[in-house]
């Protein structure tokens, strides 16, 4: 579902790259955690699966397409397949949850059929389905996430991508956000957490890719945070 | 089906942007407004000019003035000689005493003036009218060329004070409408740069205000053409809202001020077809979705990022 081969990302000549010579395979329906200090290349790990950036070499191929090859107009198509989380959330203030998560159908051309089904329905996957109407102002932190969970994956994209997504949250609802996640893993999504959370990380037992100064520095299939970081 | 929706959606987005803006958005419309009147005028005008020049035109004539001593055969035979001319439509002999009542009636405001005259000093003339207004020079050309006419015309020693016709002031007719077209192209230039400068912010603020917006359809991969649209037709809606302004007021010029003026001016054929209105009007729906598209274009193509 995700392959990185050989890939580094120079941002300015002259200075160490962001990534260096990344090796990476994320097969269907995984759940992988992406660990690192600020500064080790998670960000820069989640913008080029997004192509929001380009390698300065290797290969990146996404859903089955090489992010290097696309055509700059074919881009929102890529990203179509891949649902994002934040976490300062991204909602917009202005809408209920239910207009949040339409918005993202109706943008990309849904019919209003499609987005009056999925919308509740997602929104009811996620735990909020008395909650439709309300605001982003009237909805706790945990709340607001379980939005913009539900908007990333109400167009069921074969990849969910997470970027610190309880960074903002407390650890109890944190538990809730993280096994919000196993349950869309459970439906043959593949699931990409990048984190500092040590204690959820140690506590999923799951797949864990560790950055550090741009290079892979370990990857266990059953991992925990680490110990000397 | 889709489209369907995608179009109500667009015009919806497009008229809350203007709504949100709508200080810019309003000096964008009025400058727009501005220029397209300025347009709408100047094509008017010009359409107005040549019709006054083409009946002008018509109304060209030759007017050869007689030596009071010519002999009536040698009048006779330059008449003649003048009637066989193809590009001659007509040709009539005006005598001292006619051109002198005539003289009388353009002159009765003030009768005192021609009482005071002794003798008769004006001459008699043959007036000519011609097919083709744009032959002028050619026959008077050959007029003076002309023996008969050498002998017997008022001023032997200059022939060409002798002959009286229009061209010179047509061709100063059309002199003054290459400058009006001129002056009319700068103005309309230069307030279309402006309108161009003022959409171009009022699409750069309506980007601002959505931004957020805009950066959750590129998340979640909406079309790059979808998230431009909405801008590009607010500029038009703008532009068009300019020009229905525009044609407006110049309805309301025509309606009402070019009937008062052509009371005025009974001589001048001020008034267009409907014809012409009509082009007008499209002219300016048209340049205004031309400004409309390109100043929004340009906005986005330096601030909207996609």
């Amino acid at each position: 579902m995700i392959s990185m081969r050989n890939v580094s990302k120079k941002y300015v000549a002259g200075k160490p790259p962001a990534l260096a010579d990344v090796n990476v395979e994320i097969e269907q329906g995984e759940f992988v955690f992406l660990v690192g200090h600020s500064g080790s290349g998670k960000s820069t790990f989640i913008k080029l699966l997004q192509r929001e950036i380009l390698p300065s070499t290797g290969q990146i191929i996404v859903a089955g397409q090489d992010v290097n090859k696309l055509k700059h107009w074919k881009v929102p198509y890529l990203r179509r397949n891949i649902g994002c989380v934040f976490q300062d959330f991204k909602l917009l203030p202005n809408k209920t949850s239910y207009e949040n998560v339409a918005f993202a159908l109706e943008v990309i051309g849904r019919s209003k059929h499609v987005i009056r089904t999925q919308v509740p329905e997602v929104l009811r996957l996620v735990g909020l389905e008395d909650k439709m109407n309300s605001y982003p102002d009237e909805l706790s932190g945990g709340e607001q996430q379980r939005v913009s969970i539900a908007r990333a994956f109400v167009n069921r994209p074969p990849i969910l991508l997470a970027d610190e997504p309880t960074g903002n949250l407390d650890p109890a609802t944190s538990l809730g956000i993280m096994s919000l996640f196993s349950r869309i893993n459970k439906t043959g999504t593949t699931v990409l957490v990048a984190t500092h959370d040590r204690e959820m990380v140690d506590s999923m037992r799951r797949r864990v890719i560790a950055l550090e100064g741009g290079r892979i520095i370990r990857d266990q299939s059953r991992g925990v945070y680490g110990y000397g970081d | 089906m889709a489209m369907a929706i995608n179009v109500g959606y667009f015009i919806k987005e497009s008229f809350v942007s203007f709504r949100r803006n709508w200080v810019m958005s309003l000096g964008a419309v009025i400058t727009i407004y501005l220029s397209l009147l300025l347009v709408g005028a100047s094509v008017g005008t010009s359409m107005l000019v040549n019709q006054v020049v083409r009946s002008v035109e018509e109304k060209v004539t030759i007017r050869i003035f007689i030596a009071d001593g010519a002999a009536a055969e040698d009048v006779q035979a330059l008449q003649d000689a003048l009637s066989a001319d193809e590009r001659v439509k007509s040709i009539r002999y005006v005598s001292k005493e006619e051109a002198l009542s005539e003289f009388k009636e353009s002159m009765a405001e003030s009768p005192e003036i021609v009482e005071q005259l002794e003798v008769n000093p004006l001459p008699a003339s043959l007036d000519l009218e011609l097919n083709n207004p744009s032959d002028v020079q050619a026959v008077v050309d050959d007029i003076k060329a002309n023996e008969t006419f050498l002998k017997i015309c008022d001023r032997p020693d200059d022939p060409e004070k002798s002959l009286k016709y229009g061209q010179q002031v047509v061709n100063q007719l059309f002199t003054f409408t290459r400058i009006l077209r001129v002056v009319m192209a700068v103005f309309i230039v230069m307030l279309g740069v402006i309108s161009l400068i003022f959409i171009n912010n009022a699409i750069r603020l309506a980007i601002y205000a959505r931004r957020k917006e805009i950066g959750i359809m590129r998340l979640v991969g909406a079309s790059n053409w979808f998230i431009r649209t909405p801008f590009l037709m607010e500029g038009v809606i703008q532009s068009l809202i300019g020009a229905v302004l525009a044609i407006g007021s110049l309805a309301i010029v025509q309606l009402y001020a070019l009937p008062k003026i052509s009371e005025a001016m009974p001589f001048l054929p001020l008034s267009l077809s409907g014809g012409s209105s009509v082009q007008i009007a499209l002219i300016l729906v048209v340049g205004g979705i031309i400004i409309g598209l390109i100043g929004s274009g340009l906005a986005l193509r330096r601030y909207l990022k996609v």
